[in-house]
């Protein structure tokens, strides 16, 4: 087999890609642009790596999205519980948190500037606003989902409701409740990112902004280029993770 | 379901809804917060500025910039990845670069759209675009993937293949996959409309708010919020109207089995 034959196809793709880009920069329709060239942004990245300055937005960013994401569930897991419990909850609840659930945070974002300023907290707030309805909303469906003879089971056994969920109802809200994790954890960060550019939030997102609107061409694709290798490790990361916990489930 | 019991349905569903706004109501009326001004007076404003004033200015080249971006998405979407999901050969050297680029949150790709094309709108919709293209584009390759190998035996015996095969029998039986991938991206397609008048526009509903907030207008500030609440969610709902019209093939045989 051949040297070429045996890099992994990803690197080989990227590679391409990346010069295409390179090319696409230097010659052609867009050239004409402020687009810099490939192999400035990846220096100009090289070159972020290096200070301290990116280090602590990355982990401001990853700080908002954190706390953010262990509100949500903190505040979701419990009142998904209560309002899965009992039919007359759930429909009641039903079209308010549908309806906050399909509204992007970034909607509101105005508004949290007024209120609380382009801060940290104004950020942890977007992502617990970005995650909390869906993650209740999950939570309630698999409360629901309990298997109905079991539960008629516990009853003729008169075990009381705090065995009933422990036994019954948290077992089968387990695999959404993993469903609205994997999904949530993913959506932290975006939000997080979206409260530093657009909020003023600190962060990533913030030094994005400053890069774009100071005309850093090449430091404003460097900083995305950093936000799609975050991106992929957190996604990788949590399908790693997803197989160590859910081992008996493949795929 | 008789009368009676539906309307308790409706009744069961709509008292939190009602609750909640009059509380609003009420709890803001004597709010002297410049922050949170009173409903009744954010309502005023609200149908000054939206019904339908302001509209043709601000909401019409919105909802335009995301129909022709959304369009541009789904054509390439599902074009791109029935292609991919054919071929395996050509997406494994493909997908990692998608898989790349879709990792990057879409609204911070506003500013590299912003770098080649300015502030116009060629921007907002080269960049509403491209967000949407990857849901779309990694559905469809998936449901055309996963097509059902009954199916293909079947059309194999008719002498259904290639392009025909495709069309006819991959894309159709990928729908309800297909569909979920539309949804998200149109979710995204909202979103990055909304953020790419954040960054930079002088009209558009996400303009008219930022602009009223940077102004401390905060009264229209606040109508642009629920303006922007109520059209997220109004296009949520047109879009199931429609998958429920498109897929009601696949819904009844749900139901059969």
């Amino acid at each position: 087999m051949s040297i070429a034959g045996r890099i992994p196809p990803w690197i080989v793709s990227m590679l391409l890609a990346l010069a295409f880009w390179q090319v696409a920069a230097s010659v052609g329709p867009i050239s004409d642009s402020s687009i810099p060239t490939a192999v400035d942004s990846v220096t100009t990245l090289v070159q972020l790596l290096g200070q301290s300055e990116t280090w602590i937005a990355l982990g401001q960013t990853v700080a908002i999205a954190a706390i953010g994401f262990a509100l949500s569930l903190l505040i979701a897991l419990p009142l998904g519980i209560l309002i899965g419990l009992s039919r007359f909850a759930f429909t009641s609840t039903k079209f308010v948190f549908d309806f906050f659930k399909v509204i992007p945070p970034i909607v509101i974002i105005p508004i949290t500037i007024l209120a609380l300023g382009p801060t940290f907290q104004m950020g942890v707030f977007l992502v617990v606003f970005g995650l909390v309805f869906a993650l209740a909303i999950q939570t309630a469906y698999g409360v629901r989902d309990a298997d109905p003879v079991l539960l008629d089971t516990m009853r003729a056994y008169r075990q009381g409701i705090v065995t009933q969920i422990r036994y019954a109802r948290l077992p089968s809200a387990a695999s959404f409740i993993a469903v609205g994790i994997r999904i949530s954890a993913t959506a932290a960060l975006v939000i997080a990112v979206v409260a530093g550019l657009i909020g003023g939030a600190p962060g990533l997102g913030r030094q994005l902004l400053l890069s774009q609107t100071g005309g850093l061409a090449d430091q404003t694709f460097a900083i995305v280029l950093l936000l799609g290798v975050l991106g992929v490790l957190v996604s990788h990361g949590i399908e790693w993770s997803r197989r160590k916990v859910i081992f008996w489930e493949d795929r | 379901m008789t009368v009676s019991r539906r309307l308790l349905a409706v009744l069961i569903g709509a008292w939190l809804p009602v609750l909640l706004v009059y509380l609003w109501w009420t709890a803001s009326a004597e709010s002297t917060n410049p922050y949170f001004p009173p409903l009744s007076v954010i309502w005023t404003r609200f149908l000054e500025l939206w019904v339908f004033d302001q509209v043709p200015v601000h909401v019409v080249p919105s909802l335009q910039n995301l129909a022709v971006g959304y369009a541009i998405a789904v054509v390439a979407g599902v074009g791109v990845g029935a292609v991919l999901g054919v071929s395996r050969r050509t997406a494994r050297y493909v997908e990692p670069v998608v898989d790349f680029l879709r990792s990057i949150p879409a609204v911070a790709t506003v500013p590299v759209f912003i770098v080649i094309f300015g502030l116009d709108a060629s921007m907002r919709i080269a960049a509403i675009s491209v967000a949407a293209t990857w849901p779309i584009l990694i559905a469809t390759m998936q449901g055309v993937r996963a097509t059902d190998p009954t199916l293909l035996d079947t059309a194999a015996v008719f002498r259904i293949t290639g392009a025909q095969q495709l069309w006819r029998v991959r894309l159709p039986a990928a729908q309800p996959i297909i569909f979920s991938g539309l949804q998200l991206g149109l979710q995204i397609a909202f979103v990055v409309t909304i953020a790419s008048e954040y960054l930079g526009a002088g009209f558009g509903i996400g303009a008219f708010t930022l602009i009223a907030t940077d102004s401390f207008l905060i009264l229209d500030a606040w109508t642009g919020v629920i303006l922007m609440g109520l059209l997220g969610y109004a296009i949520n709902i047109v879009f199931d109207i429609v998958e429920r019209i498109a897929l009601r093939w696949y819904i009844g045989q749900k139901k059969l089995a």
